[in-house]
């Protein structure tokens, strides 16, 4: 591009609006994130909906596997920051709503095992007392809580960034988290697993193609 | 009454600078040097007469051991582009 070259009113329109083009289309996430919890989720969901199919139970909470997989998204994180030349305005909104929602999920995790214990031990209690079962199971209620939490961000993140596949993966949480609410426990944990699958494992598929591409037509056109 | 148009502005690699500024919190050198093919050499030259102008920022600082530089647009520039833009586009418009 020459430095001086002056333009017509015109080309200057042309030159803003392919410029502006360009810059939208630089924005590419690796979509490694989103494969990886929506892998971990899925694997969580399943691996626990054996545990209650077939009457077993594993020497640790395979859920723990949600903290563990902290480690390596900070160094992802780390690592696409490094990497990114250019900062959008969205950028920091991202961070904090995926920060925000990563909050909420341990919160939540943390209300629900709270009621979870003092509603064991009152339903002992009744027991004991009535001798009848207690027909209301809290565990059944704690699946819609998590999709509804969900389906937030992932719908947010797919309007802003216009990215359809993550906007109908936070709809389709939405839509099992109200199915949740009138199924038992193991239709929970399959809407759960079909959840993350849907909206963070296929999406971050699609995104790190789309970011191959992207870094295929790069080192192309830099040759 | 047709305003001029920003004389600043009013040069192609300039207003190609200015136009991914303005889509964005902030740019490598090098991210701008992709967009607009043009050489380091020429685009040094211009960021700075734009950085001269109040119209961005441009920080300098090390990463990773190597040098690396910033570029941002001010509120000023922010201003001086839309005002561009206006008149351009008033321009256009009387002109048709």
């Amino acid at each position: 591009m020459e430095q001086e070259k002056k333009l017509t009113e015109q080309e200057s329109l042309h030159l803003i609006t392919m410029m502006i083009n360009k810059a939208k289309e630089s924005y590419h996430d690796t979509g490694i994130g989103a494969i990886m919890w929506g892998a971990v989720i899925a694997i969580c969901s399943l691996v626990r909906l054996s545990e209650v199919q077939f009457d077993y139970k594993l020497p640790f909470d395979i859920y723990l596997l949600t903290l563990v997989a902290i480690i390596p998204q900070i160094f992802i994180s780390i690592k696409e920051k490094k990497e990114r030349k250019v900062k959008s305005y969205d950028d920091a909104y991202m961070d904090y709503l995926w920060l925000g929602f990563g909050i909420s999920i341990f919160l939540l995790i943390h209300i629900s095992n709270n009621i979870f214990g003092e509603w064991g031990s009152w339903a002992n209690e009744y027991r004991n007392i009535t001798g009848k079962p207690v027909i209301f199971r809290f565990s059944e209620y704690v699946a819609p809580l998590f999709l509804m939490l969900y389906g937030m961000p992932t719908f947010v993140t797919g309007a802003a960034c216009k990215f359809k596949p993550m906007l109908w993966g936070g709809i389709f949480c939405w839509i099992c988290c109200i199915i949740a609410i009138y199924t038992s426990i193991k239709i929970d944990l399959l809407l759960t697993a079909a959840s993350a699958i849907l909206a963070w494992l296929v999406p971050g598929i699609i995104m790190e193609k789309e970011y191959r591409s992207y870094k295929k037509e790069q080192a192309q056109l830099n040759v | 009454m047709f305003k001029e148009l920003d004389p600043i502005l009013h040069s192609q690699l300039r207003l190609a600078v200015m136009s991914l500024l303005i889509s964005v919190k902030e740019a490598e050198f090098t991210f701008l040097k992709e967009k607009t093919n043009a050489t380091a050499g020429n685009l040094s030259v211009q960021i700075q007469k734009l950085k001269e102008a109040g119209y961005i920022e441009i920080i300098k600082q090390f990463k990773d051991n190597y040098p690396q530089t910033i570029c941002k647009i001010t509120s000023f520039g922010v201003n001086a582009f839309e005002e561009y833009v206006k008149n351009l586009q008033s321009y256009l418009t009387n002109h048709k």
